[in-house]
């Protein structure tokens, strides 16, 4: 008795001091960082300064998160339009299927993003599978040079991320009523209206959180930019990197993280709202 | 009678492990990954009796970030390029050397001693060097056209140029192009180097500073920047690279043993350091890494064919104008920000 009650407090205490130690202090020590100098020989001086979020607002620093956000955007919705199609078909399959299928969509996490991502680049190399194959079909009679722009660094995070959009979208077609769909057919709706009008609302809270599931992890994935972008790009995780590695400028780098958490918390409080709009009557812990 | 026995063994265990406290027979080794054959160091071990705890870094910074927050604590040798000695030493973060405890310094060449970053060596001692210059496909390109950092502009380069990823030495050739010392401070120069920067950008395929060589094997790109030993691998593989040394001077860098300020194996960092100098374990190592050792005893014993190769082990005169990073300051934040500048395309 004694002993299960100390283990729900244990487990139960457990989580709260690992975030607290883990998360919330680094977050913390971050954010003080933000407010403070830049110091040649100590990292940081202990001198209290706006500056550091004053030179976020240089056109050249928005210009890199205005194109970072281009490129997760466009991630985004490419990946929703490959997801949703097939998130519905996998609701649609006979049921012995499905968690085969899912199987499938998941395997692929078992192996470490950053060596898939190698493994794309030699695909799409000069001398790589796809050239291969282009050039033995006569397509081709030089090894075309697919690395190293924008297209391959949007495939590389839509592969990396597209399992977070089909997730999301899968569940909330599982969970659509067929119902609804009969329906709206009898009341003489035709399929593309009961496609906007009935499945679309339905399967938004499943957009939204795949969404939100690719668009933040794009914006920071600094690593796909290097290897299939040769780090010609910048995305925001790139600007991240070189202020605390190359600039050792910590509270600069440190106010635009601060600034990225922002956003995300801005993104999920936009998301919390979007459901109580679509779904007046839901409760977000049910 | 028994507890006077005891005491003396007790006594006995105190000295004992005082003893072996001072100077665990241990040394903490913080090197650049794939750098140093592991064997050695277990030569070492079976030699002397000391275990060396060896980790790996693959930059610069994340080396000095780590040794910076340490105070110089926790390692007991590290191996920082030219401008990290010169920065760590002026920060007061290294440890003199000990050269009566360095009998092996003397196999040095004195060519490579002396230097700018470190005058006297007082702090660091040379391990391996080399260049930076220009590779170039001969099978795409006239290797004719490419004798200069300047040639790397012409336009039939477009989309064709690999370029490190790391901001001093891409602006080393703006600034050398432009006839300014690679390590300039002067912000005049360095936005100049950055216009002219700018314009070589629409030639650029990537960066890359991971595996250069295989990007040019694979014939992902046509001409670039390449370190020299980079470039005598990449030949041997594909004999269409070609190494050339710029007419404006090639970027001269080197990796350089130091103590970290704190370290508590001083005399085993000592005798790691005097036993990478033996001449038969410099051979070994230039060997193995084909990069170019600046211990000349070392040279000697070198395979002739490694050792009589121009790219790895060039004449003086081509070295005449090149020239070693050393540590900006401060303006290293005007560096970095003319970089994003570049990157962002502005």
């Amino acid at each position: 008795m004694r002993n299960l009650k100390l283990f729900k407090l244990g487990s139960i205490g457990l989580l709260p001091l690992w975030l607290g130690l883990f998360t919330l202090l680094p977050t913390l020590l971050v954010a003080v960082v933000s407010f403070l100098r830049r110091d040649e020989t100590g990292l940081i001086a202990l001198a209290p300064t706006f500056d550091n979020y004053a030179r976020l607002l240089d056109p050249i620093y928005l210009k890199v998160f205005g194109h970072s956000l281009w490129m997760a955007g466009v991630a985004t919705l490419l990946s929703l339009a490959a997801a949703y199609p097939f998130a519905y078909l996998l609701s649609r399959v006979r049921p012995a299927w499905r968690p085969v299928l899912l199987t499938l969509v998941v395997v692929p996490f078992w192996t470490n993003s950053l060596v898939r991502i190698y493994a794309i680049r030699s695909l799409l190399a000069a001398k790589g599978a796809m050239n291969d194959v282009l050039l033995a079909l006569g397509l081709i009679h030089e090894p075309v040079r697919l690395l190293y722009t924008d297209t391959a660094v949007t495939l590389g995070l839509v592969y990396v991320l597209l399992p977070f959009m089909i997730l999301p979208i899968y569940s909330s077609f599982e969970k659509l009523d067929q119902k609804l769909i009969e329906a709206a057919s009898d009341l003489g709706a035709d399929r593309l209206d009961t496609f906007w009008h009935v499945i679309v609302p339905l399967t938004a809270p499943g957009i939204a959180a795949g969404s939100l599931l690719v668009f933040l992890p794009a914006l920071g994935m600094f690593y796909v930019t290097d290897v299939l972008g040769g780090a010609r790009d910048l995305l925001i995780g790139n600007f991240l990197k070189d202020q605390f590695l190359d600039a050792r400028d910590w509270p600069f780098g440190a106010a635009a993280s601060l600034i990225i958490i922002a956003l995300l918390f801005l993104l999920l409080e936009l998301y919390v709202l979007s459901r109580r709009w679509l779904n007046p009557g839901e409760r977000l812990d049910a | 009678m028994r507890k006077g026995h005891l005491g003396i063994f007790v006594l006995f265990l105190y000295v004992l492990t005082t003893f072996v406290y001072a100077e665990p027979p241990e040394v903490r080794f913080f090197n650049w990954s794939d750098y140093l054959p592991e064997e050695l160091l277990e030569r070492f071990t079976a030699e002397t009796g000391i275990r060396v705890r060896y980790s790996t870094y693959d930059s610069n910074e994340a080396m000095y970030a780590k040794i910076k927050l340490l105070q110089g604590k926790g390692y007991d040798l590290a191996m920082p390029s030219t401008y990290y000695v010169d920065k760590m030493r002026k920060e007061g973060l290294l440890h003199p050397l000990d050269k009566a405890k360095l009998p092996g310094f003397k196999n040095l060449d004195p060519r490579r001693l002396d230097q700018p970053f470190d005058p006297g060596n007082v702090y660091s001692i040379p391990y391996l060097w080399g260049t930076t210059g220009i590779a170039v496909n001969v099978h795409r390109i006239d290797p004719a056209k490419v004798q200069a950092w300047a040639d790397l502009w012409r336009p039939e380069f477009r989309r064709g140029l690999l370029l490190p990823n790391d901001m001093r030495e891409v602006f080393f050739v703006g600034l050398r192009t432009l006839g300014y010392s690679g390590n300039s401070t002067d912000p005049r120069h360095l936005r100049e180097a950055y216009e002219k920067l700018r314009q070589l950008m629409p030639n650029v395929r990537l960066f890359n500073s991971d595996s250069p060589q295989m990007l040019y094997v694979t014939g992902e790109v046509d001409a670039g920047m390449i370190w020299n030993g980079n470039a005598y691998r990449a030949h041997q593989e594909d004999p269409n690279l070609r190494y050339v040394y710029p007419e404006e001077g090639c970027l001269l860098w080197m990796d350089n043993l130091v103590i970290p300020k704190g370290a508590e194996h001083l005399a085993n960092a000592h005798k790691l350091i005097d036993f990478l100098l033996r001449p038969e374990i410099g051979k070994l190592i230039a060997e193995k890494l084909a990069y170019a050792s600046p211990n000349a005893e070392a040279v000697k014993l070198i395979d002739p064919k490694l050792r009589n190769d121009p790219v790895i082990y060039p004449p003086d005169e081509w070295l005449r104008n090149g020239e070693y990073t050393i540590d900006v300051g401060a303006a290293i934040t005007l560096y970095a920000e003319y970089w994003e500048r570049l990157k962002a395309g502005e």
